[in-house]
């Protein structure tokens, strides 16, 4: 579904990714793991559009969006759940919720998906008029998490979802995950928190120094690595 | 040299004082819209001294500097936290309120049944140490260009020093210097306090060039032309404020290119520049760019500069 | 007592017009975080577009407020395409030096174009209302209903429109909405446009009031625009609105009582308080604290 080649991103004359090559399939969660500076949330940045890449191609179903502006990522049908929430504290949970479905033009569908949200998640209903920045950290997850829903994504990034969080929060989040796989949501992951990653991962990458370093499925390689390997890298 | 260049390259010479004043405080990262106060404080206290008081003319510049010196050590506390825009706003509303208590400041003795003093805003006439001292304009030019050369040999110094880093680095990230140690309080008064001080000269240069001051001149626009200068001719060396109002006043002005059209054509130009140049001519890269050609055509002091200049 | 309500009175219409200046600015500042000290001279740019047309074509009242209006708005989308949206993005300085050499540049046109210092502009309600003691004057009061009508206005766009939803959310975080898909060159744009033209309606009922206009107008309309958004809180509408009553108020107690050589003394004086004691003003200081690190470097 989604094809990430080679992808070179930089801030000045410093490279950030140096060449990535990963592919996140149709109906998978999909997750990337890796020390902190690796060149995770650039590479979220760069699918998102906000970076551009020096060099390099990702393809969304066969076509090419390297560069291509942020909003038109989303029209593709690209969100991104951004790392720290992002929620626009000072809106309504229900104005966050109609921010997110701002690409779309379908009015009366937006509705209908806003009552689901609120179904799924029954805390943000009963908050809905209430300003953001007054949420909890779990709950602004939650409302960052349904705000991209909102944008009806055919694939749905995540940037760090755990951080900060409380550890029962965490577990929620990742039963999120399941759950909106099991719907048939494509979703790619970017962790630090390795151990819950790879118990709902069906495929992961170890990205590190800007590079993609291992790939594969969970079984393939010794827990106890992968997490070493996501904390500290491998110089270690 | 004709009269008219030798008032053109006086003029430049004062304002360059003020434009290195707002420089200063650039490198730390702070824009003033003010610096014009310390520019009027000074002026005022040296008239007073000179023409009131009869001191001499560098008894009284040394006192108009201290005396903005001193104001600008005062206003460095209650600025202190003030940041960003907060602090150019801040700096503005003392500077008008300098300003506005000039308007309203009367201060004035006989000197051979002549009233001689600041006189609110009528302004403050006879500051005419220069002229009964016979000092020509020419001499007095030349005594600008001494002050401006020294004030920018010592920022020079200054840059070359770990003051001059720790200058650039508060105005880089100011958390992360103060991370590593770095006295925040100290430095920004210091900052704050050497820009009082080289406004001042200026001041009471100006004062005693013109013989006559009232507190309009001392408006909101001298402050943020002063800080434009800086930019324009670049925020990579002290030689950048000078460079700005050289074309300002130097070749606009004084050659009345675009009569009447002067602002037309150069307010396009600055804004052309700046979208090209955001941190003016002489930008920290190009600054670093000459240094390192300089470098290469004299390898004998090479060794010297790379101590001085670590990259 | 009487004399303090009646100045109070004054203040507050006058201080209306404050307010519009206000609000367009902190809207500026809201959407980009930078300060646009062009912002009164292209309001001045627009009036003197509503003075020539009323002078050479005798233009009734409404022509006059469009054309000040759709001056305002043009050199206001003249400022933002080349000291901001041309302007790399870090480069907060620039911009703003870049909006003072355009601002410049304006006056100077103003005056090449209108030598004479001064020009007519046509009265607004030429009549007065009394209530026992209190006295308003009408082009006073027809300045306070426009400003009250505009701000009801711009309330419902900014909460009932998707424009005043991506226009919020850009404010409050660019990044964010930008990963909503808001196309927020777009929204900073207009957002300018908008500005520029509540400046323009406020250019328009401050020199009908005054029923004259001078080229210093661009420095007056920067400066009380600046102060009033500062006293309510940088990137605040309610703040901007307080403000610019709060300061219409200072300046009308303290030409009464101290004499009009120490209005803008207090003025200022109250500002450089607030700055020290309270930077976020009367609604910002959330925003002040939040926005700390953004605004750390300009």
């Amino acid at each position: 579904m989604l094809e990430v080649n080679d992808i070179v991103t930089a801030y000045g004359k410093i490279e950030a990714l140096k060449g990535v090559d990963l592919a996140v399939s149709q109906g998978q969660v999909t997750c990337l793991l890796g020390p902190n500076g690796a060149g995770k949330t650039t590479l979220m940045m760069t699918i998102a559009g906000i970076l551009r890449p020096k060099r390099g191609s990702i393809r969304f179903n066969g076509q090419d969006i390297a560069g291509k502006p942020a909003r038109m990522i989303v029209e593709q049908g690209i969100v991104l759940v951004p790392e720290n929430r992002l929620v626009f504290r000072d809106m309504t949970v229900e104005e966050n919720l109609m921010a997110g479905a701002f690409s779309r033009s379908d009015g009366k569908t937006v509705q209908s998906d806003l009552e689901a949200m609120y179904e799924r998640f029954p805390h943000l209903q009963e908050r809905s008029t209430q300003y953001a920045g007054t949420l909890s950290g779990g709950e602004q997850q939650m409302l960052a998490i349904s705000r991209a829903l909102m944008a009806r994504p055919r694939l749905l990034l995540m940037d760090e979802p755990s951080l900060g969080l409380a550890p029962l929060i965490v577990e929620d989040i990742f039963r999120i995950i399941r759950e909106l796989n099991d719907e048939g949501m494509t979703v790619f992951v970017v962790e630090q928190n390795a151990r819950m990653a790879l118990q709902v991962a069906d495929h992961f990458y170890l990205i590190e120094q800007g590079k993609v370093v291992f790939d594969g499925t969970p079984g393939e390689m010794e827990e106890d690595e992968v997490i070493k390997r996501a904390y500290l890298g491998k110089k270690i | 040299m004709d009269d008219h260049l030798i008032q053109v390259l006086s003029n430049i010479g004062m304002i360059t004082f003020i434009a290195l004043s707002a420089y200063v405080l650039l490198l730390t990262g702070e824009i003033s819209f003010g610096q014009q106060a310390f520019f009027a404080i000074s002026a005022y206290a040296s008239g007073i001294a000179t023409a009131m008081w009869g001191w001499s003319f560098w008894l009284g510049l040394l006192w108009g500097a201290g005396v903005a010196g001193f104001a600008a050590f005062l206003l460095a506390w209650p600025t202190l936290r003030m940041r960003g825009l907060y602090f150019a706003i801040g700096t503005l509303a003392f500077a008008e309120m300098v300003r506005l208590i000039f308007e309203v400041f009367h201060y004035q003795i006989e000197i051979d049944g002549e009233m001689v003093g600041p006189n609110g805003s009528e302004g403050f006439r006879g500051i005419r140490y220069i002229f009964e001292n016979n000092i020509s304009e020419f001499q007095y030019m030349m005594i600008i260009y001494a002050l401006l050369a020294s004030v920018l040999v010592f920022l020079f110094a200054i840059e070359r020093t770990r003051v001059g880093a720790i200058f650039r680095m508060l105005g880089e990230d100011e958390l992360l210097a103060e991370m590593q140690g770095v006295n925040r309080t100290y430095y920004k008064v210091m900052a704050t306090v050497i820009a009082g001080l080289i406004a001042g000269i200026g001041g009471a240069l100006f004062a005693h060039m013109n013989t006559y001051v009232e507190p309009k001149i001392f408006n909101v626009m001298l402050g943020v032309h002063s800080l434009a200068y800086g930019l324009i001719g670049g925020l990579g060396t002290a030689l950048g404020p000078l460079i700005g109002v050289s074309l300002d006043i130097g070749l606009l002005e004084s050659t009345r290119m675009f009569t009447g059209y002067r602002m037309v054509v150069f307010g396009g130009l600055v804004a052309i520049l700046l979208i090209f140049r955001p941190r003016g001519l002489l930008d920290e890269e190009a600054v670093h760019a000459i240094r390192s050609a300089w470098r290469r055509k004299t390898p004998s002091t090479r060794q010297q500069s790379e101590i001085d200049a670590p990259d | 007592m009487v004399d303090f309500v009646q100045n109070t009175l004054d203040g507050f219409f006058i201080g209306s017009s404050y307010a519009l200046l206000a609000i367009g600015f902190t809207l500026i500042f809201g959407v980009m975080r930078r300060l646009n000290l062009s912002y009164g001279p292209s309001i001045m740019l627009g009036v003197f577009a509503g003075t020539m047309i009323y002078i050479q074509l005798e233009a009734g009242l409404v022509f006059v407020a469009c054309a000040t209006v759709l001056g305002a708005v043009l050199a206001g989308i003249y400022v933002e395409r080349i000291c901001f949206w041309a302007v790399g993005r870090g480069a907060v300085l620039a911009s703003m030096v870049s909006s003072f050499a355009i601002w410049m540049q304006l006056e100077e046109l103003v005056t090449i174009f209108f030598p004479e210092r001064t020009y007519a502009f046509p009265p607004l309600g030429d009549f007065s209302l009394e209530f026992g003691p209190f006295f308003i004057r009408g082009a006073h009061l027809v300045m306070f209903l426009c400003a009250a009508v505009l701000t009801v206005l711009l309330h419902l766009l900014l909460y009932k429109t998707r424009f005043g939803l991506a226009l919020r959310a850009v404010s409050e975080n660019p990044l964010a909405a930008k990963f909503m898909g808001i196309n927020t060159g777009l929204v900073v744009f207009s957002a300018f446009a908008l500005a520029s033209a509540i400046g323009g309606v406020a250019g328009f009922l401050i020199a009908s009031a005054d029923q004259q206009i001078t080229p210093l107008f661009g420095l007056w309309a920067t400066f009380k625009g600046l102060i009033a958004m500062t006293l309510g809180g940088m990137g605040s509408i309610p703040g901007a609105i307080a403000g610019g009553l709060l300061l219409g108020i200072i300046e009308a107690q303290s030409t009464w009582y101290l004499g009009a050589e120490y209005r803008d003394l207090v003025a200022y004086f109250v500002l450089f308080a607030f700055l020290v004691f309270r930077p976020g003003g009367l609604f910002g200081q959330r925003l002040a604290t939040q926005n700390r690190l953004s605004m750390q470097r300009v």
